[in-house]
């Protein structure tokens, strides 16, 4: 074997032994679990009974109620995630700001604090009549208090709000590490030619931040679609009335709750695929795949 | 490559050292899984340490875990022929452990004079066989009541309702209501139990159908409800935590709550006693809280060898000497029945109010079809507070839902 | 002249503005931690929003590090987090420069396969991990744990490199070599220094998803000798009676080693090693 493809080799198998090789057999597992009736009656002898779990999840309503609700969670949150993000790096990468070490330190204490704490702690900011977010809402924005935990579109929006809060500072590091790679002498050459600010972002910036910030936009899409706990922690598990469910939370209520695992399975491999065709159609999208010059 | 050899070391050393954690091949380890929340968590690694000094060779681990983490960590481990040797936790865990074998009936494994020791609502006997024996009997709820704000505890709903009326007030003149006369967990299922027994109704018949499509539950529905919105003397939004910090904080007069959390508030200073939840007018009836035992199993996949280890530890943790011990620090019912002739608990008035209350409950039903019932009432319950739903409606629906989930579950 | 002092003035004041405002968000759930850890009682929530708490004490912090095991996870969460640190860093540092720097059969396939094994959800991966990891002996052991900690964070650090690499322009590593080196050599020497910033971030996230993860720590580690802070601080949880005071105050003492470790690389996040003032 050439050189080259040692060097491909050792560079590049220990990685991928270890990345595919913890997700292979769970995945077959699970995917044979999907076609059968795995149950609290059937959990030593289940056998395989054909698409029929699959013909369950289509069959019900809130089935698409839900996924619905998860792509317009995940869309919200990255959105917000990547704007504020690059937002506050390029605000940090100012050569003029002082204190910088200081928001830095501060800006990503979000994203260091245990996130169960945080989840129940928002959850309590959004108590009807002790919650911090009322309070100020009514003293200084003068406006009636809302009942965040106890109407759906509220709740959502609610543990929307929390998970922004814990996502941006992980797109505020990447888009900093990212704009370090940015030679200086385009901004002054730039400058010279008269252009805008946001001539200077769009041209310089932004075709240096993409190939960085598109592996953490890719997998914060597909991070956010799966996060089970913020949703289940700030709503307390899908109230008011499982209304504030996203995938995931849904398929944990399946299984665990009413130990229906072959439904449950057949569930998460039809999260699986929907994730797959958005995902590619992502990186399809963004041409993350390319490299920069 | 500095670097990298540094790190190949490293990550062999410690492979090394973790591959030789070697085990004493004389001793007998055996293992036991909890969910006891903290203080009681203490006299039982307390019981084990005394108990370890007394028979050298044997080491025993205690790990806690959340209850229903409990549940699917121990299901999930002793299908795959391990787990724990003991598991601990409330009664209705053993409904789905019964269906998947996976503990020990332990009427072949104690003798009848070690059984007849205990009081027959200690020992849960389900489908022919005793699964688990108790070392409480409780998880009942009962009414509390702050004694700064509440002299005389009230006998029925109408004199609970004048008795909140009076103490829901604004204290400190900012237009927000700071103290209330009643708070609980009132969006949890469990919590509602107390006011649907106390119209006459109840989750489901001898069979495990569900019964919730009655006149019983739109009546609870809607007392809940006007106790929110008519009378007035509850928060409009009261989950566990917000209730427990309140009544804490000394703001509320009443609080339904369980035996768990005695010693939280008695660790927080507030001065209380405890009453059963006071009668319904209409019916006459005692409100039923459901009743259960928490208590130990034995796994099915301890082999013949550790057994009698096991059981001489099972008899040391459930003797009296032990149960009186959580009665002194906590206040919890007994099983045996040596324990609840003592003074100790003849004598408490906390104890004795819990155990007036656990009289007129209801035991809890071990079925699994049970969390199926909960899932059921929980959404249509919730919509019912949050206004969108008449009270008729949905308990019609709560019926129809739960016997959709109990099918599904059982295929 | 005037003009530009002027709007570039503006353009500061606006930042340290929105600077100001977003850190305050960012921090105000924080101190509200901060106040149940403080608060007595274990209390959740409080009708007053005050930070620090009447009756403020010192008692969980005391009781975190004197009646429990804290110190104990502490060490062991370390061990777990750095080495799995080392190791995300040593193999995504590796794999990136391979796929940004060679073309071979199946690299694309590679690359979205990569992305792909994130895409299961993970709560049905724990009944079957748990079987595979008691066949090979790995359950109870650092080794299974960090093995699957390393499987999480390994494919946006993989990603992440190769994105960073194909910034930096193969000519430098073409010029190393005409002056002697072999590829090892021009990547060690030339492209890792130069990736800085990006390894950074590895190393920062690598050890972020073992620090205070739960669940899979929860399903493999059995014995308390071996628990890592997640379930140590999980101990303190119980649905009906948390004592919040010490979790609380365990949740902050967790974050502060994360929070040193950001403030330690972020130097070299911002380091003056860019691309800039190396070409020539």
């Amino acid at each position: 074997m050439s050189r080259r493809n040692l060097f491909i080799i050792a560079f590049l198998l220990p990685s991928l032994l270890i990345m595919f090789g913890v997700i292979v057999y769970p995945f077959i597992y699970n995917f044979i679990l999907s076609f059968s009736n795995m149950s609290l009656r059937h959990f030593r002898d289940w056998r395989i009974i054909g698409l029929r779990q699959y013909i369950k999840v289509f069959s019900e309503n809130t089935f698409y109620v839900v996924f619905l609700k998860t792509i317009i969670w995940t869309f919200v949150n990255v959105t917000f995630h990547v704007v504020i993000g690059v937002f506050l790096a390029l605000l940090l990468n100012n050569k003029s700001l002082k204190f910088k070490p200081i928001f830095r330190t501060l800006l990503i204490l979000p994203w260091a604090i245990p996130q169960v704490i945080t989840a129940l702690t928002w959850r309590s900011m959004f108590n009807y009549e002790y919650g911090a977010i009322n309070i100020f809402i009514a003293k200084y924005l003068n406006m009636s208090p809302v009942e965040w935990l106890l109407r759906p579109f509220e709740a959502f929006t609610a543990c929307i709000i929390t998970n922004v809060w814990l996502g941006f500072p992980f797109m505020m590091v990447v888009a900093l590490g990212g704009l370090q790679s940015i030679p200086q002498e385009l901004y002054e050459a730039a400058d010279i030619d008269g252009a805008s600010a946001w001539q200077k972002f769009k041209n310089i910036t932004l075709p240096f931040l993409r190939p960085v910030m598109a592996p953490a936009i890719t997998l914060g899409i597909i991070w956010t679609f799966n996060n089970l706990n913020i949703v289940w922690l700030v709503s307390n598990g899908g109230e008011p009335s499982d209304q504030t469910h996203i995938l995931v939370s849904y398929v944990y209520k399946a299984a665990f709750n009413l130990y229906r695992y072959g439904y449950a399975a057949a569930l998460s491999v039809v999260i699986f695929f929907i994730l797959l065709v958005i995902g590619l159609y992502f990186l399809k999208k963004t041409r993350a795949v390319e490299s920069v010059y | 490559m500095r670097t990298f050899a540094k790190f190949c070391l490293l990550f062999a050393i410690s492979l090394l050292f973790f591959s030789c954690f070697s085990k004493n091949p004389d001793e007998i380890r055996i293992v036991i899984w909890h969910q006891k929340p903290p203080g009681e968590r203490e006299v039982l690694e307390s019981a084990v340490k005394k108990y370890v000094e007394k028979h050298p060779g044997v080491r025993v681990i205690v790990l806690y875990k959340e209850t229903e983490e409990l549940r699917s960590a121990y299901i999930i481990s002793a299908i795959a022929g391990k787990g724990p040797d003991i598991v601990y936790g409330p009664s209705d865990q053993i409904g789905p452990f019964e269906i998947l074998q996976i503990v020990k009936p332990l009427e072949e494994v104690f003798d009848s004079s070690f059984i007849n020791q205990f009081d027959p609502r200690g020992l849960l006997w389900y489908k022919g066989h005793l699964y688990q024996i108790g070392d409480q009997i409780g998880n009942h709820l009962f009414l509390l009541y702050n004694t700064d704000l509440v002299q005389e505890p009230p006998k029925t709903m109408s004199e609970l309702i004048q008795i909140g009326k009076k103490l829901t007030k604004d204290l400190d003149g900012d237009g927000k209501i700071d103290q209330y006369g009643l708070v609980w967990n009132y969006t949890e299922p469990f919590f509602f139990i107390p006011f649907l027994t106390g119209f006459g109704g109840w989750v489901m018949d001898s069979l495990g159908n569900p019964t919730l499509d009655s006149e019983a539950t739109v009546k609870a529905l809607k007392f809940v409800q006007d106790l929110r919105d008519k009378y007035k003397i509850i928060p409009k939004e009261c989950d566990y935590n917000t209730a427990d910090a309140l009544f804490k904080e000394g703001r509320a007069g009443m609080l339904i709550n369980g035996p768990w959390s005695i010693g939280g508030y008695k660790k927080a200073g507030v001065n209380f006693k405890i009453a059963r939840i006071p009668k319904v007018d209409e019916t006459g009836l005692w409100p039923a809280p459901m009743v259960a035992i928490k208590g130990y199993s034995i796994n099915v996949n301890v082999d013949e060898k550790k057994l009698p280890y096991v059981i001489d530890l099972l008899k040391y943790l459930l003797s009296p000497e032990v149960q009186l011990e959580y009665v002194r620090q906590l206040g919890m019912i007994p099983t045996h029945k040596k324990a609840l002739e003592n003074d100790l608990v003849k004598k408490d008035p906390l104890i004795q109010a819990s155990i007036s209350q656990m009289e007129v409950g209801k035991p809890m039903p071990v079925v699994p079809e049970l969390r199926a019932i909960w899932d059921a009432m929980r959404p249509y319950y919730q919509a019912v507070l949050g206004g969108t739903m008449q009270p008729e409606v949905a308990s019609k629906k709560m019926q129809e839902l739960a016997i959709k989930k109990i099918e599904e579950m059982n295929e | 002249m005037f003009n530009y002092k002027v709007k570039s003035f503006l353009v500061i004041a606006l930042a340290y503005l929105f600077l100001i405002l977003f850190t305050i968000i960012a921090i105000y759930p924080i101190l509200n931690v901060v106040s149940i850890s403080l608060r007595p009682a274990d209390r959740l929530l409080s009708t007053s929003l005050r930070i620090i708490p009447e009756n403020a004490s010192l008692n969980s912090y005391i009781q975190l590090f004197t009646k429990t095991p804290f110190l104990r996870w502490l060490a062991n969460s370390t061990f777990v987090s750095t080495v799995v640190m080392l190791t995300g860093v040593t193999l995504a540092s590796t794999a990136g420069y391979a796929l940004s720097r060679f073309r071979f059969f199946g690299k694309k396939a590679v690359m979205i396969g990569i992305l792909i094994t994130q895409m299961f959800p993970a709560t049905m991966l724990l009944l079957p991990l748990y079987i595979m990891l008691i066949k090979l002996h790995l359950l109870n052991s650092y080794l299974g744990i960090i093995i699957v900690y390393t499987s999480t964070a390994l494919p946006f650090c993989v990603w992440q490199m190769k994105g960073y690499y194909d910034t930096i322009p193969v000519s430098l590593e073409e010029a190393a070599r005409i002056d002697g080196c072999n590829q090892f050599q021009a990547f060690y020497k030339v492209v890792f220094p130069l990736a800085l910033p990006a390894l950074v971030i590895t190393a920062l996230f690598s050890f972020m998803s073992a620090w205070a993860e739960y669940v899979v720590a929860a399903q493999i580690l059995q014995e308390p000798e071996l628990y890592t802070l997640a379930i140590g601080l999980k101990q303190f949880e119980s649905s009906m009676a948390t004592e919040w005071g010490l979790y609380a105050a365990g949740s902050l003492i967790v974050s502060i080693p994360a929070v040193l470790l950001f403030l330690f690389l972020s130097r070299y996040l911002i380091s003056g090693l860019t691309l800039g003032s190396v070409k020539g």
